[in-house]
Formats: C-alpha cells, sequence, structure tokens
C-alpha cells in the first residue's frame, strides 16, 4: 500500500509585512487522518498562516503543500478537496443563512439542486434550520461560524482549514460541532483549526502545535506535549514564555 | 458555467435581501433619469447615423466621438471612482473556480462600468444598419472596438485598485489622476494653442489608434489595415486585462497597505500636533476631538479629498475664471478663492458632513455606551470638521497666494465668511442625514461617494437651500454696491445659521436615541460577492 503524502506540509514559510514578519521561517507537517490543533497567542501569526494555506495571502518565502499537492500551482485541484471555515469577512452578510450554503455548494461544482438538498440537511444538522431564511448579518456570532462550517462540509472535503471555529459558540453549538469534526476524522479527513480555547483543543486533537512570534515552539502529539501531569494550559504557558506572576496596579 | 451563474445568483439575491432595506425606489428613479438620457442620446446616433444626408458630418466627427468613448469609458469611472460591478476576489478566491471563468465574468461586469458608451455605440450600429448607402457590414466593426475598451477597463481597473492598495502612493497615484481631468479643459481654454495641442496629443490623422481605426473601418477605408489594426488592439488590450486580472488575483492587500514603524521623532510631532484640542477643549470633549483627528488623518479616503481641496479644486476651476480675458477681468476670476472654498467644502462634505459615522463606523457602538452625551460627540465631529475646513480653505488661500491670484483682506473675508455660514447650515444638515442616513464606508478602499439614491436626490435640495443666505449677502452686495451690506446680511445668516444648527442637533440627538439600533445595523453591513 502506497504511503499518503501529508495533508499539510510546510516548509520555511515566511510572511513579511513592512518590516515585520507575521510568520518566519515556519516548517510543519501534519499527517493525513489527524486533528490538528495550531496555537499561539494573540499576534503569533496563527491566522497569517491558515491564510497562506487558504491561498489567501502570498508566502514571502517558503513553499506549501496541501494532500501532496503544491500551493499556489495546484491551487484549483487542492481548492476542491478542501472545506474552509474562514475569517467571518468572508461570510456574505446579505445572504440568508440557506441562500449561502447553496452558494458555497454552487461554487464547489454541486449540481443546484443537490446543493440545495444538502443546504437544507446541513442547516437541520447544524441547528439553523428555524434561521434559514434570515439574513447572515442577522445572525449572532456562534451561528454565523455554524453556517460556516455548514457550508465546509457541503462537498465532503478530505482537509479542513479552520480558523477559530468555535469563537463565540454556545456550549450546545460547540458540542455539535465537536462530535461531527470527530466523524469526519473518523471518516479518514483532516481538521487543522486554530483556537484559544485550550480545553477544546485538548479535548479534540491528537497533534498541536504552538506557535509565537511566527515560529513554531513546540510540535508533537497531545501526550508528548502535556507530559506526565500537565495540562495543555501549562504546556502553552510554559512554550511561549508568559508564566510571569500577575502584577497588579496601584491603582487597580 | 455553474460557478459563474452561482455568482450571479448570489448577486441577485444580495441585492434582493439588501435593497428593500436600502430604499430602492431612490436608486432606481435617479438610476431611471440617468440612462433615459443616455438612451435619447442614442436614439438621436442612430437617427443621425441612419440618414444617407449625414454621412459628410458623421464622417467629420466619427473619430473624435470614438475617441471622447473611450475616454469616458476608461477614464470617468477612474475619475469617478465609479467603476461599476466588479467580483470581490477576496472572497471568492478560496473557492475552486478557474482564473479564466473569473475573468470572463469580470469583463462581463465592466459593462456596467460605462453603459452609457454602450448605449451610444449600439445606437450607432443600429443607425448604420439602418442606413441604405452603408453596408450592413460596417456596424460590426464596433464589435471589436466594444472589446478593446471592455479588456482595457478591467486591465486598468485592476492595475488602479492595486496601486491605490499601496498606501505610500495611493494618495498621490489617485490626485495625479484627478489632477489629468483638469488638463483638457485648461487646453482648450487657451485657444489655438490647445486645440494644437489635443491635437498632438490624440492625432486623429494616424490611423494607429483605435478609434481612427474603427472609424476609417466603418468609412470603408483601408480596411484590411483598419480591421488588422484594430484587431490587435483588442488582442493586446484582451492580454493586459487578463494579466492585470491574474496579478491582482494574487495581490495581497494587506501587505501592500502594511505599514513601517515610524521613528520616534516623527511620532513625537504627530503625536503633538494630534493633542491640540486639549488645549483649547476640555475632556471628554478634547478626547472626541482628537480621536476624530486621529482618524480622519488616518483615512486614505479623507487625506485624499483633503489633497483635492487645494490641488484639484484649484485646476478644475482656474480654466473657466482664466477665460480667454484673463483672470482679472472674468467674474469667477474675481471670486475665485470664494469659488474653490466653497467647491472645497463639497469635497470634503461626506466625510465631514452627510455620514460622519459612516467611516470609523464601529465607533458609533462606542458613543452609545459611553457615559456622554450623544449631543457632545456630534458637537466633536463638528468641531473636527470644522478645524479640517479651516485648514483646507488657509491651504487654498496660500496656494492662490503663490500662484499670484489676486487676493486682498476683503476677499479673504469674503471667502472665510461664506465658508463658515454656509458649514454651520451643512453640519446642521448634515447631522441629522448622519443619523437618518447612516451608511458603513470602507475608508481605506472605497473612493467613491457610496451615498444611495435618496440621500443624493435630498443633496440636490439641500445645498441649494444652504446656498440661499450666502447668495442673498451677494444679492445685498449687488444692490447696494456695498461691502458692508455684504458682510451684514452675512453676519445676519451667520445667527440664523447657528440657530438652524441647534435646532438640527437637538433634533438629530433626539433621532440617534430613537434610531440607534437601525443605525448600529446599517454602519455592519457588507458586501457581497460582486462589490459596486
Amino acid at each position: 500500500m502506497t504511503e499518503l503524502p501529508p495533508a499539510v506540509e510546510v516548509q520555511n514559510l515566511r510572511k513579511v509585512y513592512g518590516n515585520k514578519a507575521a510568520v518566519d521561517g515556519l516548517s510543519l507537517t501534519v499527517a493525513q487522518g489527524s486533528f490538528f490543533g495550531f496555537l499561539g497567542p494573540n499576534g503569533a501569526g496563527k491566522t497569517t498562516t491558515i491564510k497562506m494555506l487558504m491561498g489567501l495571502a502570498p508566502p514571502t518565502s517558503g513553499t506549501i503543500r496541501l494532500l501532496g499537492m503544491a500551493m499556489p500551482e495546484q491551487g484549483l485541484e487542492i481548492k476542491k478537496l478542501i472545506g474552509l471555515v474562514p475569517d467571518e469577512s468572508l461570510l456574505f452578510d446579505h445572504l440568508t443563512g440557506g441562500e449561502f450554503v447553496e452558494f458555497v455548494g454552487r461554487m464547489y461544482g454541486l449540481d443546484q439542486k443537490v446543493a440545495r438538498e444538502r443546504s437544507l440537511e446541513l442547516l437541520e444538522l447544524f441547528e439553523l434550520d428555524g434561521n434559514r431564511k434570515k439574513l447572515i448579518n442577522e445572525y449572532s456570532k456562534g451561528m454565523r461560524k455554524r453556517a460556516a462550517m455548514a457550508a465546509a462540509l457541503i462537498h465532503r472535503p478530505k482537509l479542513f482549514l479552520m480558523d477559530e471555529p468555535f469563537e463565540g459558540v454556545d456550549a450546545v453549538g460547540a458540542r455539535l460541532m465537536k462530535d461531527i469534526l470527530l466523524e469526519q476524522v473518523r471518516h479518514g479527513a483532516t481538521i487543522f483549526l486554530t483556537s484559544h480555547v485550550l480545553e477544546v483543543v485538548e479535548r479534540l486533537c491528537d497533534h498541536v502545535a504552538i506557535i509565537n512570534d511566527g515560529k513554531v515552539v513546540v510540535e508533537g502529539s497531545m501526550d508528548e506535549l502535556r507530559g506526565a501531569s500537565e495540562t495543555l494550559e501549562d504546556a502553552f504557558v510554559r512554550a511561549v514564555g508568559m508564566g510571569r506572576t500577575t502584577e497588579t496596579l496601584d491603582w487597580l | 458555467m455553474n460557478q459563474a451563474r452561482a455568482i450571479l445568483w448570489a448577486q441577485w439575491r444580495t441585492l434582493l435581501n439588501f435593497y428593500p432595506r436600502g430604499g430602492v425606489a431612490w436608486t432606481a428613479v435617479i438610476g431611471a433619469v440617468w440612462y433615459v438620457c443616455w438612451s435619447v442620446a442614442a436614439i438621436v446616433t442612430a437617427r443621425l447615423a441612419s440618414d444617407p444626408a449625414n454621412l459628410g458630418m458623421l464622417k467629420n466627427v466619427l473619430t473624435g466621438g470614438l475617441l471622447l468613448v473611450f475616454l469616458y469609458w476608461q477614464v470617468m469611472p477612474l475619475l469617478m471612482a465609479a467603476t461599476g460591478a466588479s467580483l470581490e476576489l477576496k472572497k471568492l478566491y478560496i473557492y475552486p473556480i478557474p482564473a479564466s471563468q473569473l475573468f470572463s465574468i469580470e469583463v462581463m461586469l465592466r459593462v456596467t462600468a460605462a453603459v452609457e458608451m454602450l448605449l451610444l455605440l449600439v445606437g450607432l450600429a443600429i443607425g448604420l444598419l439602418l442606413n441604405p448607402a452603408v453596408p450592413k457590414w460596417t456596424c460590426l466593426s464596433l464589435a471589436p472596438y466594444i472589446l478593446f475598451n471592455l479588456f482595457l477597463a478591467v486591465g486598468l481597473r485592476d492595475l488602479v485598485a492595486r496601486i491605490l492598495a499601496h498606501k505610500r502612493i495611493r494618495e498621490i497615484a489617485f490626485l495625479l489622476l484627478v489632477l489629468c481631468a483638469g488638463l483638457p479643459q485648461l487646453l482648450m481654454v487657451r485657444g489655438p494653442v490647445g486645440d494644437k495641442s489635443i491635437r498632438a496629443l490624440f492625432g486623429d490623422s494616424w490611423i494607429g489608434w483605435p478609434w481612427s481605426a474603427t472609424a476609417n473601418l466603418i468609412e470603408r477605408k483601408s480596411i484590411e489595415q483598419s480591421l488588422a489594426i484594430l484587431v490587435a488592439w483588442a488582442f493586446a488590450a484582451a492580454v493586459f486585462g487578463y494579466w492585470q486580472f491574474k496579478t491582482s488575483l494574487s495581490f495581497d492587500a494587506e501587505a501592500a497597505s502594511a505599514t513601517w514603524i515610524p521613528s520616534t521623532r516623527r511620532e513625537g510631532l504627530v503625536e503633538k500636533f494630534f493633542r491640540l484640542p486639549s488645549l483649547v477643549f476640555r475632556d471628554p470633549l478634547a478626547a472626541l476631538i482628537e480621536k476624530e483627528i486621529r482618524f480622519l488623518v488616518r483615512s486614505p479616503r479623507f487625506r485624499l479629498v483633503f489633497l483635492m481641496g487645494f490641488t484639484f479644486g484649484l485646476v478644475i476651476w482656474l480654466p473657466l475664471a482664466l477665460g480667454r480675458s484673463g483672470l482679472a477681468k472674468s467674474a469667477l476670476g474675481t471670486n475665485y478663492l470664494t469659488v474653490v472654498s466653497v467647491y472645497s467644502l463639497l469635497l470634503l462634505s461626506e466625510v465631514c458632513f452627510w455620514n460622519s459615522f459612516g467611516f470609523d463606523r464601529s465607533a458609533v457602538q462606542f458613543y452609545f455606551l459611553a457615559p456622554v452625551p450623544f449631543s457632545l460627540v456630534l458637537i466633536g465631529k463638528n468641531l473636527s470638521a470644522v478645524f479640517f475646513i479651516l485648514v483646507e480653505i488657509s491651504a487654498v488661500t496660500i496656494v492662490c497666494a503663490t500662484l499670484g491670484m489676486p487676493l486682498n483682506p476683503v476677499r479673504l473675508g469674503e471667502a472665510y465668511s461664506v465658508a463658515g455660514v454656509l458649514t454651520i447650515f451643512l453640519l446642521g444638515a448634515g447631522n441629522l442625514l448622519s443619523i437618518h442616513q447612516a451608511r458603513a464606508v470602507n475608508p481605506a478602499t472605497s473612493f467613491r461617494t457610496g451615498a444611495a439614491g435618496r440621500v443624493q436626490a435630498m443633496l440636490f435640495v439641500i445645498y441649494p437651500v444652504a446656498s440661499i443666505p450666502a447668495g442673498l449677502a451677494y444679492l445685498a452686495r449687488w444692490a447696494f454696491n456695498s461691502e458692508v451690506a455684504f458682510f451684514g446680511v452675512l453676519a445676519f445668516d451667520a445667527v440664523v445659521a447657528i440657530i438652524v444648527y441647534r435646532i438640527a442637533l437637538n433634533s438629530a440627538v433626539e433621532a440617534a436615541q430613537r434610531l440607534k439600533e437601525s443605525m448600529i445595523a446599517a454602519l455592519s453591513s457588507s458586501e457581497g460577492p460582486i462589490a459596486s
């Protein structure tokens, strides 16, 4: 049996804005079928990295291969196989939830009828069927994330790239999303997500990388990272060097 | 094709979902009047072109007319920054759509940037088709010319959009572009010298230009050569358009607009400038004005219109003021400073008056939450607007003085007083409109008014009405032949303006409390897969 190429493989990835490197020589390999958490403090370069993986921001230097194909050279083939939960600004505010999910399906080449049927089923699965005719800009943050995830699933992708998918999602919604994602991984899909919610990452992910100042500072399986008795939070704080004691301000 | 259909369907749904809330009727009325006028022009063109008796006249005007079509199609959308509909590439690039398909849709959308010219050319084509003295095939000569313009418009738009995404050169590039608008007028007003210059620029006798080649083809002169030239132009434009489109697909606007960390010394000087309001006012008013000044100075759109006030404004009015008789002798020449000052008010008006919440749109939520009276927020915005208007008029005055325009204390006083009275009236109306018709505008990328049809219709009324008091002052000067009468009426106008402003302010504050939910919603909206 031939070995599957990595789902994500980046080498010496660099992205410079003005005179600041947002991502600075990042190298990373994510095996197919894994649930990968990409963590880091604010401004560490997570969103920039995921934007480069999605093809939204060309790297200053370095290479990206997704599912064995080079990005951006084979961008069209890659895009057909990935599902995205992007930044909220990439949603279409003046479409209804139903229209948006159907639109995304048609963008992935699904027949209009199929896209419509699947959008209805997905919205029901994500408990948005009651709000199907509401405009996206009338959705709450959590509902927007659920709509984005429903859209990401419509063409049954092999690789999911998700930027903060649980941000603003309530406990019930988050549970639902977690179950669906785990199911996808069981069926062989790969999930690459960024998140600030370490508890979620700890429960879901089998592999984790922590990025700080544009560089990977720790990478490994969840067990390796946590060590014998540590929580992911302890490992995270230690990795990014923010273990200082809380200082109080005189006036506070 | 499925994806193209899906994009058009999504845009159609976006429009349907959006417009019932945005007042489709006003937009439709304004649009209908405009396009009916152009349709009439197209019918007139068709009738003229269909009559064999007009062939001689047609030959005389064809090259020039086609050149004007080209200029309108390519330059006007850029100057007006109303580049029609275009794909929101950032939102669509994440999906697996071939670049060639996106390009085809983009080319189709380019039609919307200059529908007027398409109407005229179709009118001309129909006229030629109906003209018994002209072979039927000549109407087809216009097809490559239309394609040439379409492809070129795609390329130019993408090129300009990328240039404008660079913070450092955006304003300068756009300013140079708009300054070019004054050139033909300036050349023409200089008489024979200008006529010669225009001829030298566009050379109507040179067959190599696409408009000359099209005209020659219609007139059946050097058919093979003209056709080859025209097809070559259309092909070159297609290559250029596709190349620019592909480059834009992989363009990173965020990287282009990234700022460099400024030096400490420069930062210190700028910081002192921003802190100026604290020398005159107390907090929270000082903080509100300071925040407005900081924000507007950092807003590319505002910087551009501010620069235009004392550059483009001067250039565009100069030819009219000069006339053929010279600056000192023309009526516009003697009132040049006032005219340019008032014009600069119009340029600043969208930011300073009509949509004062639309640029820093997220701040409006804070204003409703902060323990500050909303009237103070509006006063803070108005005072910062007054500050910029004063700086603008001073800049206009300095440029006029540098150029040796006729200036004296009376003219200076006139310019500041007229602009001052007008400003107070416009601030009053603007406060009301900013609350009732708030709309989201991107201060970084938007270079068009973005005003809804209803607002545009209201502005047609507001400007003349707000100008009446200043007009009365000029009437008094003319009737009594006295500067005292002029300034006396202006002083009275100022008192009335302040009363009107106070009433409008109270009304705006009351409306803001009542409409805050819809206002916040309107300021939070964004566009669909096709932006206009």
